[in-house]
């Protein structure tokens, strides 16, 4: 914890630079790790929410220069697609919902990537000079924009947390197990999912508005379904049924994106081949390997060698017999 | 006018294409329930071992037999290792062949390089014929009528022989195949291979059309699950008329209204699965 804090104090540039990019990584993360922890929805069109997000940013601060105006509009039309396309999509079931997510995704990349490069900048891109202005000068050093990346990070998981926790995040959780049992009950599933769904966009927004700030340029693949994609990888590999596993995973998958890159140029095989390793050793991702060997260490009581089975233990739970079909 | 047939032709051409992909997917995930995204490397890699093997042998149709035969094989290799374990699980079959699709995808980086390649149109069909004003490029009619034997002759398997009534059971009622005794596991691989082996015809086929590159397996795989969406799972028909429908409309979009292309394609989609949510031709259970 106090090393997270003072960091960029004793920290090469680079190394500030990494962690700033994890924190806005972590975010969008968790947010999808939400939806797939929590509500059970695996989406590879996430990244649809993140990209809205940034380009929102990109666009607006051409014409408005309040930082509180831009984070909000971002935020809000994500939540605005979150909301739609939920509404739209969860009418099909598991392998549909998935596909329809990713085609969502692509066609808001081919979208951005297709329209004039007035507006969007085309499949090049669009440089952003923008800087974000909270109210108190301008935040454009590292070192500021690690603290506030940070800050929002923690905004971010504290709301996660607050949901989790609460009543409407307990009934959320409940339709992921059961939803049929739910609704015998007398909730209204739909609602609570696209809540948690909307909320988990919104969040989502939130990061890629974040993250034009801190990388000053949108492009379309910030959209489309790889980096859609890659966000799962982070929430398998950190532990989907955790808030912060995702953001461990984040860590893991932009640290190894750094330095294997340095060695050689098919970085993504061996993130690949890390990630289907996680997938074959079914465990709950790096969450679940540092509660096991915490346990290991640190046994006590006479709570015998195994894990308690609670909810954060478990990797997706929908991976269960039938629940795609 | 002209301008026009060509287009339709071209669209039907590679809504083809799109078929002979796309059969392998909604057949295997109507049959098996197996999502698999790396189903994209099949038509990519399909063409790139026809690449290797026009190295040294210089017969277009000899490089597409051994391409489809070899991408079979993979195919079966992978069901039977990887996935077969993961029955019933169909969110880790998801993530493991999304990983893989990664995986592959750097492999072809590897071996074949990453720039864009092609297959020369096979000399046979290399021309153009002349109808009255308009050019017909040859080769595209030949896809078009491979696609169309194709599909005769998965008609015929379906109707009229017995692995064909296995998998349209197998389709409606997994479970019921394997209690009436029916070797199942046999079944399943079959159907992967064959869906792998027609994979990479229309990857081979498709080379002298769209080239080749290493991340081609995730276009066509996007492609390919719009296209199965659209047409409805486990049902070879369903992906003809959706390959059809988002291959006539990417090319006719690209050509008339290029910015809102992909958009209309998608718009597709969503039309149809309000109307219908388990896609064109689609039965099993797609709605919740």
């Amino acid at each position: 914890m106090l090393l997270m804090l003072s960091l960029p104090l004793f920290a090469p540039s680079s190394i500030t630079g990494l962690v700033t990019e994890i924190f806005i990584l972590a975010l969008f993360a968790m947010s999808l790790g939400l939806i797939m922890g929590y509500a059970g929805l695996v989406s590879l069109g996430h990244a649809a929410f993140f990209g809205a997000g940034a380009y929102t940013v990109a666009i607006l601060s051409q014409h408005v220069s309040n930082a509180y105006v831009l984070l909000a509009s971002a935020t809000l039309v994500a939540a605005g697609l979150a909301a739609v396309s939920g509404a739209l999509f969860f009418r099909s079931a598991g392998a549909y919902f998935l596909m329809l997510t990713l085609a969502f995704a692509q066609v808001l990349s081919s979208a951005a990537s297709q329209a004039p490069s007035s507006l969007t900048g085309g499949s090049d891109g669009l440089n952003v000079t923008v800087a974000l202005n909270l109210g108190f000068g301008e935040i454009n050093s590292q070192t500021g924009l690690y603290y506030t990346m940070g800050g929002a990070f923690l905004i971010g998981y504290v709301l996660l947390r607050l949901f989790v926790s609460s009543p409407a995040g307990m009934i959320t959780r409940g339709i992921m197990d059961n939803e049929l049992r739910m609704r015998a009950l007398g909730y209204r599933t739909l609602d609570y999912k696209l809540f948690a769904y909307t909320l988990a966009g919104a969040l989502a927004g939130f990061a890629g508005a974040m993250y034009t700030y801190f990388n000053l340029y949108v492009t379309p693949d910030f959209l489309g379904w790889i980096f859609s994609g890659e966000a799962l990888i982070m929430v398998i590999v950190g532990g989907a049924g955790t808030l912060l596993g995702p953001a461990l995973g984040a860590a893991f998958f932009t640290i190894l994106q750094n330095y294997v890159s340095f060695y050689t140029d098919y970085w993504a095989l061996v993130m690949g081949v890390v990630f289907v390793l996680f997938v074959l050793l079914g465990r709950g991702g790096i969450v679940h390997i540092f509660r096991s060997l915490w346990g290991m260490f640190f046994r006590t009581g006479p709570g015998g060698s195994a894990e308690p089975q609670n909810a954060d233990d478990r990797t997706i739970p929908s991976a269960r017999k039938g629940e795609m079909s | 006018m002209s301008a026009l047939a060509v287009q339709v032709m071209t669209g039907l051409a590679y809504g083809m294409l799109l078929f002979m992909i796309s059969i392998g997917l909604s057949i295997i995930f109507g049959l098996m329930g197996v999502l698999n995204l790396a189903h994209g490397a099949f038509f990519v890699v399909g063409a790139y071992v026809a690449l290797s093997v026009l190295r040294g042998v210089h017969s277009f149709w000899v490089a597409a037999l051994l391409s489809v035969l070899v991408m079979a094989t993979v195919g079966l290799i992978m069901e039977r290792t990887l996935l077969a374990r993961f029955y019933g699980d169909e969110l880790s079959q998801v993530l493991l062949t999304f990983g893989l699709a990664f995986i592959i995808a750097d492999v072809i980086k590897m071996i074949w390089g990453a720039r864009l390649q092609s297959l020369p149109t096979p000399s046979a069909f290399d021309f153009s014929f002349s109808f009255g004003s308009v050019v017909f490029p040859t080769y595209r009619l030949l896809v078009i009528v491979v696609g169309i034997l194709l599909a005769m002759l998965l008609w015929y398997l379906e109707r009229h022989t017995r692995m064909g009534a296995i998998i349209r059971a197998g389709v409606d009622d997994r479970e019921m195949v394997s209690a009436l005794g029916i070797n199942v596991t046999l079944v399943f691989a079959a159907v992967f291979a064959f869906g792998a082996g027609l994979g990479a015809l229309g990857g081979v086929l498709g080379a002298p059309i769209l080239g080749m590159y290493p991340d081609m397996g995730f276009d066509i795989l996007v492609l390919s699950l719009i296209v199965v969406v659209l047409g409805g799972l486990g049902t070879w028909k369903g992906a003809l008329v959706g390959a059809v429908l988002v291959g006539m409309i990417d090319i006719l979009g690209q050509a008339y209204f290029p910015s809102l292309a992909r958009v209309l394609v998608f718009l597709l989609m969503a039309f149809v699965l309000l109307i219908r949510p388990a896609g064109l031709f689609g039965r099993r259970g797609a709605v919740s």
